[in-house]
Parts: C-alpha cells; sequence; structure tokens
C-alpha cells in the first residue's frame, strides 16, 4: 500500500542546500513534511559572487524575504544586464539587459519592426530600443512600471556569495528545519536506492526522499548505478574558474562587465564594498597564473588578495530524479558561469520539485516528468550560454577557432537559423530567456536578420519610421525616471518611480 | 520592399477560402497577388460545423462581423462538448472551454477538489466549471470581459453550417479583389531542376502561373501528394475510425450551447445544433461493423425526422509526412486527417495559416522556413492526436470489439507517460506550443473514469475546511450567476437569428457532396 512522502533529507551545501529546504518548508510544512537538511560545509570563498537573474527577486517574495535585508547584508547591487566585450574583434560591446515581455496580444513583436528598419538601413542597434539597456547606459535601476507596460526592464543582483549563504542559512534556521548536527561520513545505496544516510557521530537518517544539493560532487545521486552525466564541453570549452577581488568601483555601474580574452572571459561583478573579479578559461589554452595575472590586465583593475582557482566542467544528469533521489542545482545541471544563471538552476529545480512533489513515497511518475522538464530546462540555457561560444568573432586563436567550428545543437541551429532568416526566436518549453533576451544575444553575436515578417508592411513606411523613432524616444524617456544604483542602494525602502516629464 | 508573392490557392473549400480571406486580410497588400481556383463540379467536403474558440480570433483579426457571420450561417453558440457513454456506459460529461474554479484558482483547484472527496464530498468536477453548468442549463451569454468574476472563466465557439461559413469567405475575400478562377487542374507545370511549381493548366487550357501554391484540394492533396509525392503517416491502428456518415434532421427542439458525441458500438455519433437543422453524423470503423449495421444503428439513434438520407464518406486518420515541400504548402484536408470528435478540422486549417503568415516566403525558396513550418505542425498534429486517442483508450466499456480493441491498444509514449502521472496524482502537464491546456485533458481524464489515486501534497497546505468552503462558493457562485443567464436559444435568436428558408435550399449545399 502507498504512503504519503513524510521525511526528505536534503544533503548539500551553501544556497542550493539552504535554498531548497526553506522552498520546501515554505511549500509543504503544514502539510506535516519533515525536512532534514545535512550540511556538508561551505566550499565558497571570500572571493566569491551570486549572480541572479530577475527571478530571484521573485522567489524572495514567495518566500517572505526582504530585498532591503538581502542587499545590506550580501552587499548586493541591482543590475539590469550584462556588457560583453572582445567576443568579436574589432566589434564594440554589447548589452544583454532583462527586458519584460510585452504584455500578449497587440502587434506584431518591435523585434520585426527594427529588423525591416535595419534592413532599409537604419543605423541604431536593436540594443538601444531596450529599456534594460537604456537603464544600463545610464547606470539607473528599472522599477516597474504597471502590468500592461508595453516597455519594462527587471531587475537582477549580484550577491557576496558567502554571506548570502549564511542569510539562507539563518532563514533555515529560524524557520525550525532540522539541520545535522554532524558531518556527513556515508550514504547507504542500492542500486538505484538511497538506503540512508551516515553521520560522523553514529546517527544515520532515514528518509523517504532524498535531495542533493551537493553541486558538482553529486554526493548522493552520483554513487546511483544509472547514474550518467554528460558533458557540454563541445560546445561550453572552459574547465577552470578564478574568482578574486578588486576594490569598489566609484560609481556603481548597473550590469556586470565580461570580456573575452584568448583563453575564455573575465567578468567583473560590482558589489558595495568591492568588485568581485571571474574568469572562466580552457586549460589548454590559459594557465592558472597567467589567467590571475591577465584578469587585471583585460578589466583595468587591481586585484587585491587571493585569487582562488577551481575545476569546471559544464553538463547535466541525464535523469536529475533518479529513484529516490533528486537533483538540485549543479548536482542536476552544471552551466558554464557566462549569464549568471547558477541561481537559476537551482531555482528551476525547486520549482519543478515542489510543483511535482511526489504523491507517495517510492517509485512514482512524477520522476519522469521532472527528468523531462529538467531536460528541456538544461538544454535551452546550454544552447542560449553555448551561443557566446560559438558565435565567437576571435579569429586565429585556437580556443575559439575549435569551438566555433563545433556544430551548434539542434536547439540552437534552430533559434540562430530562424532569427537570420525572419527574425524569429521559436521558443521550446522551459526557456530561462524569453524572446527579447534571445534576440539581444543573437544581435549581439553579429546575426543581423535577412529578412522579417511580412505583416509588418501593413504599417505605412512614415507611421513606420515614427513608430521606430517613438520607441527610442520612450525608451530614453522611461529610463531617466529610474534610478541611480547609488541612490536605489542607499534608499530605506522600495523606492516609487518618479513622475514622467 | 520586395516584389509581390504572386498566390495561387486550388481548391475553394473551408481551407481555401480561409486562407484566402486571411491572406488578403492580413498581408499587405503590396506583398502579394492572389488567385483562387476552383470547380463548382466539385463539392466540397465542409469539414467541421463546430468548432473552437479560436475561430473567433481569426473572424475578429480578419474583420469579419460575429452576429452578421452566425446569420449567414445559421450558427448557434457552443460551450464545449457533451460526451455520452465514453469509457463506461452511462458516463456523461461536458469538455467545456474554460477552466474549473474561480479565475484565480489556476492549476491547483481540480487537487482541492480531488481531496474534498477523501474528505466524503461527492461531487462532481463540472459543477466548479462556469462552462458546463451554463451548457447544462440550455443557457449562453457572452463572457465578462476585464473582470475577474467566475463568469470570465470560459470562451466560446460555434455551430455552423460550414458549406455556408464558406461561402461567407467566399464573398468577403471576393469584395477584397481576390480573383476567383472557375475551372478542373488537367495538369500542372513543374520547374524540371528544383520540382517548384510553376503553374496550373486548366481543362479550358488556361495557364494559371505563380510564384506559391497552397494545396486546398481536399482529400485529394493534388500538389503536395499528386506532385511532391509527399508520403502519408497512417495513425490508424490508434484511430480505426475510417468512415462518416452524416444525416441532417429538423432542428431540435431545445437548441443546446454544445455539440453532442455518443460513443457508439463501432465508433461515435456527432449531434450539431444549427438555426434550422440538426446536424448528425456516424463516425465509425469499418473494421468493426459493416455498412448496413452502422446505417441501421445510426437511423435507430435519431430522434428527429429525416431532412435527407446518410451519405457516405471514407477516410483515413493520418498526415501527410509533411505539409510544405518547396513552394508549395497544403492546409486541410491535403496535408491531413483527424476525425471531428474535438472539433479540430478547422483549428488545424486556422493555424496552418497562422504559421504561414508569419513564415510565407518573401524572395524565393527558403528551407528554413519550410523546415521551421513542418516543424511547427509536426507538433499540432501530433498533440491533437494524443488527445483524440485518449478518448478512445480510457475506456471500460467491454461490450463490442472496437472499445476493446482501444484500451488494450499500445498508445504512443508521450501519451502513455501523461496518463500514468495523472492516474498517479493528477498532475497534467501543460506545454507552450499546441491544443488543448489542462483543463481540456482534465475534463476527459475524469470524465471517463480515470479519478486520480492521489493528490498533490501540496493540496494540504491549506486547511481542509478553508478549502472546502472555497469549494461550496464557487459551486454557488457558478449557480446563482447561470440562473440569471438567458437561454441559449433565445439569445441566439435576438443577438443572430438567421431569415427563415426552405429548409430543402438550405442542405442542399450538403447534398452537394
Amino acid at each position: 500500500m502507498s504512503r504519503r512522502v513524510t521525511s526528505v533529507a536534503v544533503v548539500g551545501r551553501d544556497v542550493s542546500l539552504w535554498l531548497t529546504v526553506v522552498a520546501l518548508q515554505s511549500a509543504l510544512g503544514r502539510t506535516g513534511l519533515r525536512i532534514h537538511a545535512v550540511d556538508l560545509g561551505s566550499r565558497l570563498s571570500r572571493a566569491d559572487v551570486y549572480v541572479a537573474l530577475p527571478t530571484l527577486a521573485s522567489l524572495h517574495r514567495l518566500l517572505g524575504v526582504d530585498e532591503r535585508l538581502v542587499l545590506d547584508a550580501c552587499r548586493g547591487v541591482p543590475m539590469v544586464g550584462q556588457r560583453f566585450s572582445n567576443w568579436a574583434k574589432g566589434a564594440p560591446p554589447f548589452m544583454l539587459a532583462y527586458d519584460d515581455e510585452p504584455p500578449p496580444g497587440g502587434r506584431l513583436p518591435f523585434l520585426q519592426y527594427w529588423a525591416k528598419a535595419a534592413l532599409e538601413g537604419l543605423r541604431v542597434g536593436l540594443e538601444e530600443f531596450s529599456l534594460g539597456s537604456g537603464c544600463a547606459r545610464l547606470n539607473a535601476v528599472p522599477l516597474p512600471v504597471d502590468e500592461n507596460a508595453v516597455l519594462s526592464a527587471s531587475y537582477g543582483y549580484q550577491l557576496e556569495a558567502q554571506a548570502y549563504a549564511e542569510l539562507l542559512k539563518q532563514l533555515a534556521l529560524r524557520r525550525g528545519i532540522e539541520i545535522a548536527a554532524s558531518p556527513l561520513c556515508g550514504v547507504g545505496i542500492t542500486g538505484d536506492t538511497i538506503e540512508g544516510v551516515e553521520l560522523a557521530d553514529g546517527t544515520r537518517i532515514e528518509a523517504d526522499l532524498y535531495v542533493d544539493a551537493s553541486g558538482r560532487e553529486a554526493r548522493l545521486i552520483g554513487g546511483l548505478a544509472s547514474a550518467h552525466f554528460e558533458s557540454w564541453s563541445e560546445w561550453l570549452p572552459c574547465d577552470r574558474l578564478l574568482a578574486a577581488s578588486a576594490p569598489r568601483m566609484p560609481s556603481l555601474p548597473a550590469f556586470s562587465q565580461v570580456s573575452a580574452f584568448h583563453g575564455g572571459w573575465v567578468g567583473l561583478f560590482p558589489l558595495q564594498d568591492r568588485t568581485a573579479v571571474v574568469a572562466a578559461y580552457s586549460s589548454t589554452a590559459a594557465k592558472d597564473s597567467e589567467v590571475a595575472d591577465l584578469a587585471g590586465v583585460i578589466t583595468r583593475v587591481r586585484i587585491s588578495g587571493d585569487a582562488v582557482v577551481s575545476d569546471l566542467g559544464p553538463g547535466a544528469r541525464q535523469s536529475p530524479w533518479l529513484g529516490n533521489c533528486v537533483a538540485i542545482g549543479e548536482a542536476a545541471i552544471a552551466p558554464d558561469p557566462i549569464d549568471g544563471v547558477e541561481m537559476q538552476v537551482t531555482q528551476a529545480g525547486i520549482s519543478h520539485l515542489v510543483s511535482l512533489f511526489p504523491a507517495t513515497a517510492g517509485k512514482s511518475p512524477e520522476a519522469s516528468a521532472y527528468n523531462a522538464a529538467i531536460r528541456s530546462f538544461g538544454s535551452n540555457l546550454r544552447d542560449f550560454q553555448a551561443a557566446h561560444y560559438l558565435f565567437n568573432r576571435r579569429y586565429d586563436e585556437a580556443m575559439w577557432d575549435r569551438v566555433r567550428d563545433a556544430a551548434p545543437p539542434p536547439g540552437l541551429a534552430r533559434k540562430a537559423g530562424m532569427f537570420r532568416a525572419r527574425a524569429i526566436i521559436p521558443m521550446a518549453d522551459e526557456e530561462t530567456f524569453q524572446e527579447q533576451g534571445w534576440a539581444a544575444l543573437l544581435t549581439g553575436c553579429g546575426i543581423v536578420p535577412q529578412g522579417y515578417d511580412p505583416r509588418v508592411d501593413v504599417l505605412p513606411a512614415e507611421a513606420h519610421v515614427e513608430m521606430v523613432q517613438q520607441r527610442l524616444r520612450a525608451v530614453a524617456e522611461l529610463a531617466r525616471r529610474m534610478p541611480a544604483v547609488d541612490q536605489f542602494i542607499a534608499a530605506e525602502q522600495q523606492m516609487p518611480l518618479q513622475a514622467g516629464a | 520592399m520586395d516584389k509581390p508573392l504572386d498566390i495561387v490557392i486550388l481548391g475553394g473549400g473551408t481551407a481555401g477560402w480561409m486562407a484566402a480571406a486571411a491572406l488578403s486580410a492580413l498581408l499587405p497588400a503590396g506583398r502579394r497577388r492572389m488567385r483562387l481556383v476552383e470547380s463548382d463540379e466539385i463539392g466540397i467536403v465542409g469539414v467541421g460545423e463546430a468548432t473552437l474558440p479560436h475561430i473567433k480570433n481569426f473572424n475578429d483579426s480578419i474583420g469579419i462581423d460575429e452576429a452578421d457571420m452566425m446569420r449567414a450561417t445559421n450558427a448557434t453558440f457552443k460551450l464545449g462538448i457533451h460526451f455520452v457513454d465514453w469509457g463506461f456506459k452511462g458516463s456523461s460529461y461536458i469538455h467545456p472551454f474554460g477552466v474549473h474554479g474561480s479565475a484565480q484558482a489556476g492549476l491547483g483547484f481540480h487537487q482541492q477538489w480531488r481531496r474534498s472527496l477523501d474528505a466524503g464530498r461527492d461531487w462532481d468536477i463540472q459543477d466548479f466549471s462556469f462552462a458546463c453548468v451554463a451548457a447544462n442549463a440550455n443557457r449562453f451569454d457572452f463572457p465578462a470581459v476585464g473582470k475577474s468574476t467566475v463568469n470570465s472563466t470560459y470562451s466560446y465557439a460555434y455551430h455552423f453550417d460550414a458549406s455556408l461559413y464558406a461561402q461567407y469567405l467566399r464573398r468577403f475575400v471576393e469584395a477584397r479583389g481576390v480573383q476567383r478562377i472557375e475551372g478542373k487542374v488537367r495538369d500542372v507545370e513543374q520547374d524540371p531542376d528544383t520540382g517548384d511549381i510553376r503553374a496550373l493548366v486548366l481543362e479550358s487550357g488556361e495557364r494559371i502561373a505563380g510564384q506559391f501554391f497552397i494545396d486546398c484540394s481536399g482529400f485529394r492533396s493534388l500538389l503536395l501528394a499528386g506532385r511532391f509525392g509527399t508520403g502519408w503517416d497512417d495513425w490508424s491502428k490508434w484511430l480505426p475510425c475510417d468512415r462518416a456518415m452524416p444525416v441532417p434532421t429538423e432542428r431540435c427542439g431545445d437548441l443546446t450551447p454544445y455539440t453532442r458525441v455518443i460513443a457508439m458500438n463501432a465508433g461515435w455519433r456527432w449531434r450539431i445544433p444549427l438555426q434550422h437543422r440538426t446536424g448528425n453524423g456516424y463516425v465509425f470503423s469499418s473494421r468493426f461493423i459493416d455498412e448496413d449495421k452502422a446505417r441501421a444503428e445510426l437511423l435507430n439513434s435519431l430522434g428527429e425526422p429525416l431532412l435527407a438520407e446518410p451519405r457516405m464518406l471514407k477516410f483515413q486518420a493520418g498526415r501527410r509526412v509533411h505539409s510544405w515541400a518547396r513552394n508549395c504548402v497544403a492546409l486541410g484536408l491535403s496535408s491531413g486527417f483527424l476525425e471531428p470528435l474535438e472539433s479540430t478540422s478547422i483549428y488545424l486549417i486556422q493555424i496552418a495559416i497562422m504559421h504561414l503568415l508569419e513564415l510565407i516566403p518573401t524572395k524565393g525558396h527558403d528551407q528554413r522556413l519550410v523546415d521551421e513550418f513542418n516543424l511547427r505542425m509536426d507538433l499540432e498534429y501530433e498533440r491533437i492526436r494524443d488527445f483524440l486517442i485518449l478518448h478512445y483508450h480510457l475506456n471500460s466499456r467491454e461490450d463490442t470489439e472496437l472499445w476493446r480493441y482501444c484500451a488494450a491498444m499500445d498508445v504512443p509514449d508521450s501519451l502513455r507517460r501523461r496518463i500514468g502521472l495523472f492516474r498517479h496524482s493528477g498532475i497534467v502537464e501543460q506545454y507552450r506550443h499546441g491544443l488543448f491546456t489542462p483543463p481540456s485533458w482534465l475534463s476527459v481524464y475524469l470524465g471517463q473514469g480515470l479519478t486520480p489515486e492521489h493528490y498533490s501534497p501540496l493540496a494540504d497546505a491549506a486547511p481542509l475546511n478553508r478549502a472546502l468552503k472555497d469549494l461550496d462558493e464557487i459551486r454557488e457562485d457558478i449557480r446563482d450567476r447561470v440562473d440569471e443567464m438567458p437561454k441559449h436559444a433565445s439569445f441566439v435568436a435576438r443577438y443572430a437569428g438567421a431569415p427563415q428558408v426552405d429548409d430543402r435550399h438550405l442542405h442542399e449545399a450538403e447534398v452537394r457532396l
């Protein structure tokens, strides 16, 4: 006779662990579900940073976490996008900002009208029509406009990693989640089933369901008989990660800065009291010591303190839910650090686990639904990241030449092909970035639409020109009403939007 | 701007005229030149007298006046489909054009309902669907717009005479300057290198040259299959019905705001209320019943006097392996056939037109556009196919061979996984593209007797007594509001009553088949 899941053991560390237990508690705590957290100990260094997309703010609201508290405790800085430099020799940088999708209905996407204008000789890039990019140029934070606004953008965060993990841990403690008092020393496994986890003090925790939030180590799911991890190194070639710090920027920008170099890229992520520096690179193209020196040169900052280097291995688990074990975060999908999606991976796992929380203990069909959703999520995300690498235009550099020659995954080939043919982006199920994000990325990679939806021509020529100019004005006007990053951080509470001119 | 595209549409049935109407209304005049070739000698099938709510968007987008269209086509409103004897003898459920629960309830609603069964409540999920309750009461009114009240939780479609709808579109299209050419195709000229169609040659000798051809020639698929040899993907192992026997009867007393489909010995029977008559027909599998027995079973089951003798249509469930080849795209029956159980025929035409509008070539052949269109249509067909198979497969009837066969057959993996998940915990996965959202799947699962073994544990997060109180309130709210709605028959008469015409004349179009 089947019975309910009454206990869950979450084994992991840092944000994957704490966010998972807090979210499970919030959704299912009242049903009597018992949640055990087994902390493997932090792997974060003082140099680490968490980069989060705008969806983290929604999750915070859902969990009742106050934004001001997060920004203060984690020396956080809001940001509206990321700027990419040197991905093509000689080309100017491009901005990938977090514009919101317009409400459904209405006319064709603005992208279509822009594609026509560009084909007819307009020299103004798509980026100039993005509210997010407009805010980024002014170092401004886009506040919500209203629900039906055609133009709106959202912001994500850059957070001090250790502080954010600690904040979530404290939250878990305050909400009464049981945290194991002793370190993990063993995992009992039979085939694809976890029998229990053993702690150093001799206690054994048995639960109906186990969640692996241990990151790339995959402490639980990695030991199951059918575990299989698929590498994405063909498209995401970086295998080393360096984290360091530089002094605070005198005036805080509203975006992260990501610059390519011969062996990979270096990113600057401004925080309130320092600037986090992250480099991802291929060990075949650059040595650790070389990168530590280069990072400061490329980004023109003074690296202070020690740099911490670790391994990277982008890829995904074929079955992130196997037997009675569900992988969340990097234990399920290990993305490239580009685009700041690490938190997003954790959030997606949590959100699917909650909505597909198994109705009974033991084998249940929710597992294959979870696997299908996470696989789709993972491959769309990989495609987005892969575009940065595959469509690079850094010629005559071995690593970049090699990845440019790789055949793109089918989903990316379809998106890039349709974008080039008609400025259309065919969206799949479980996409992290929506049409505008993809369009910003693909235009940034130098892909120029050769055609557009013929219905665009219904608008007479003058009206079309007027519409394009009007959008440009509207973006500029709205961006000017948004507060600067410094002002936003200094405010005591959520700021209101300034009245229009 | 590029030069206008010279488009030739072959066939003037529902598909041909819908394509002509949409392309002439939505593509800029400078973009296309369009002609439609059809022959008065070839009858049209006039697929689907029952539609889905999407058709309203179609009509609205091209500028058709609803009441005017309804008067011209003897239309009535449709809030859903009433299924009888599906799943098990004695079953009765409505697949509504709307959600279950309040406007705010979301996907968790039916989980609370399922939970209430464990708490001892014995009530039907349909009591919580505004569209179902209104349909059962034979009432109709337009959904509330811009509100979050429970009478905003549904949409509606039409029952109409599809032949009259095609004629209505023809008048609409001809008024916009699209040229109709009378004639039968004798030959098709193709480019010897690329295979592109260059021209249709008519029996009169007239040559209709074009750059882009839309094949709306019906089952014959004159261009797509006839010229490009596009293969056929046969789905009859899952959807064994291959005959339809339509027969019109007199208008029924109660004008129901829903289609009725009744499971029969070897298939199912439809009943579609129009203003001037009732459309009926038996869709059956010739593997499981012969024509004479089918005729007898059909005639036996009809309540109202016949207006004509039953006719016979033959078909096979399946589709062309792709809908677009070179410079020719097939719409409607020339690209595939799925039985009208869920009124998807016109929808499939419409969605193909919508994808075509986005992807129609503007400068010569572009294989990327062709591939994209075909990919999108694969998804549309397959998702509808799975949903149709569900109706057959999910049954415990055991009384006739067809139903035993369908219960035992191997279904596509995609469907088996969906059913397994619902059976276990009532979860209905949502997809981004393709027809039929979770409320549709839910209606069929529950209506055909598949109650989930468990409900989602998330439902337990709300206190039980509050959840039950919410359910009580929604049910009452729906009942009270439905009581105030007008009767469907009087609403139709007032809003879009068609002029009274001689009955014989009215079903002539159908007899032409």
